[in-house]
């Protein structure tokens, strides 16, 4: 995980303003142990995946999509707040 | 004349017409009918009719010295070494059949309301020698007589919560437990407070009943959110730097899916439900799921040994997490659908509609070992899951020694980076 961070580090480093950008991977490789053992200790992120370990019978998805909108440019290399794979983030209710 | 009557009785009603109800209710009837309780829903009557509150004696040979065997899961008398087990719930009232059909709000007799004024301490009466015998509920359902030795039950519906409609007995032994503990912990010694190590001692570990509310339930989820899906992605030069730009078509994507789940499982002890992070609920919580389809109709004798902690939290007060839940099974069962839109979904709105859910209450069996830390006035768990062995647990860290790890990673890595930047000057 360090490895691959700092790859990054140099990849992003080379791209944009040079490599001063390197100076970030002994702060952020400091941050990332002390979060990785953290959570291997303490298990505070862990939880029942009940979406998965239920037995769950499910009809076919029932599908619709319209196009709305089309952005011509921009930097952004996906869409803002997905969370599609958050399924436990509750989002506005319909009653 | 019949037919005539027949004919004007097949007329079509005009469907603007203004329908009689009745005669208008008074404002108070209204009220009363507004504020009023809902109906109660239709119950499954799971009751073990051949076992009574007091002595309950071995079929064999009558004794009242019976306990779980966990190597067998079955009952065993500690006298004439008969064994025998209860019958499964599953068949015995149908709990797996019918999902697809449920109705409303079905809650089994062990599941229903708890009394708020139900006291937890109850008084039997020695069958052996008549002497008063008292069982604390809340962490019991068990006794022996002070006086004979027999041991007494509770094994009649108690209107506290106490006694579920079915239980599923250990598997796991003590030794494969405090094993399975030990096995745990030692991979976590390096950065564990010093205490902790000190004072481990995992042969301390506790066989605890837990109470959950096992559900089905039939539903259906639908989805409200924006995608979006690539279709251009290019490199601008600006400067010395090069720039990545994309295109994007926008959609309003809409998903609906029905589904049933089968003993879906939740806490039914406030005291366990809390997962806010200043607890360690989260690590019981994550042993689950047990295999809920052979527990067995509730005989108390299943306890004898161990502690047990009695629901508190009613059917009612855990619809909302029910519903939660389904939302959540919802959106992963829908996210397969999701392929096309490579720049991903934002979901936006969401509904669940429960169709029908099935209630049943049972206590799990979880061996415990807690600890709690002084400095931090954190109660600290590793939990085996006694049917499955799955093991879980908190333990307490060493900040000094996290942070001097952190520190050297740090240093480290930025010396090479130190390195670099020198070395491309």
């Amino acid at each position: 995980m360090i490895a691959t961070m700092f790859t990054e580090i140099v990849v992003m480093a080379s791209d944009d303003d040079g490599l001063v950008w390197l100076l970030a991977a002994g702060p952020a490789g400091a941050a990332a142990t002390y979060w990785a053992l953290y959570r291997y200790y303490r298990n505070n992120d862990k939880s029942h995946a009940f979406e998965r370990d239920t037995l769950i019978e499910a009809q076919p998805v029932q599908s619709q999509e319209e196009k709305i909108n089309h952005i011509s440019r921009t930097r952004d290399s996906d869409i803002d707040g997905d969370n599609s794979e958050q399924h436990r983030k509750r989002v506005e209710r319909l009653r | 004349m019949t037919i005539g009557a027949q004919g004007d009785a097949q007329q079509p009603r005009d469907p603007d017409a203004p329908v009689f109800d009745g005669p208008p209710l008074s404002l108070e009837e209204e009220l009363a009918a507004a504020r009023a309780e809902p109906e109660p829903g239709p119950s499954i009557d799971i009751i073990n009719e051949s076992l009574a509150d007091g002595l309950n004696r071995c079929p064999k040979c009558g004794s009242t010295d019976v306990r779980l065997r966990g190597s067998t899961a079955m009952l065993m008398c500690l006298f004439c070494r008969h064994q025998w087990e209860e019958a499964r719930v599953e068949e015995e009232f149908g709990l797996g059949e019918g999902i697809h059909d449920l109705k409303g709000t079905v809650v089994a007799t062990g599941a229903e309301a708890i009394s708020a004024d139900a006291e937890d301490v109850i008084t039997l009466k020695c069958g052996g020698c008549g002497a008063d015998v008292i069982v604390d509920t809340d962490h019991a359902l068990n006794a022996r007589c002070h006086w004979c030795r027999h041991t007494l039950n509770i094994n009649e519906r108690t209107p506290n919560g106490a006694v579920p409609d079915a239980v599923l007995p250990f598997k796991l032994t003590h030794v494969e437990a405090v094993e399975k503990i030990r096995e745990f912990a030692s991979k976590r010694r390096l950065f564990a407070h010093p205490r902790f190590k000190k004072e481990f001692v995992p042969e301390n570990v506790l066989g605890v009943y837990l109470p959950y509310l096992v559900i089905d339930a039939r539903a259906d989820a639908a989805y409200v959110g924006t995608g979006e899906v690539q279709t251009r992605r290019w490199t601008e030069k600006q400067g010395d730097n090069s720039v990545t730009y994309y295109a994007a078509d926008v959609y309003r994507v809409n998903r609906s899916v029905d589904f049933t789940v089968d003993d879906l499982t939740i806490e039914g002890a406030a005291g366990r439900a809390e997962f806010d992070g200043s607890e360690t609920n989260n690590i019981i919580n994550t042993i689950l799921p047990f295999d809920t389809k052979n527990a067995v109709k509730w005989n108390s004798s299943y306890l004898v040994g161990f502690t047990s902690e009695k629901r508190d939290r009613d059917v009612g007060d855990m619809k909302p997490v029910l519903e939660d839940q389904l939302l959540s099974i919802g959106r992963s069962q829908v996210h397969a659908s999701l392929a096309q839109f490579d720049r991903g979904v934002r979901w936006e709105q969401e509904q669940v509609n429960v169709a029908g859910s099935r209630w049943v209450s049972m206590y799990l069996p979880v061996w415990l070992y807690s600890y709690y830390q002084e400095d931090t006035k954190m109660l600290h768990y590793i939990a085996v899951n006694a049917r499955t062995g799955e093991t879980m647990g908190s333990v307490p860290v060493s900040q000094w020694r996290l942070i001097a790890a952190a520190m050297t990673v740090g240093t480290f890595l930025e010396g090479i980076a130190g390195y670099i930047l020198v070395a491309s000057a």
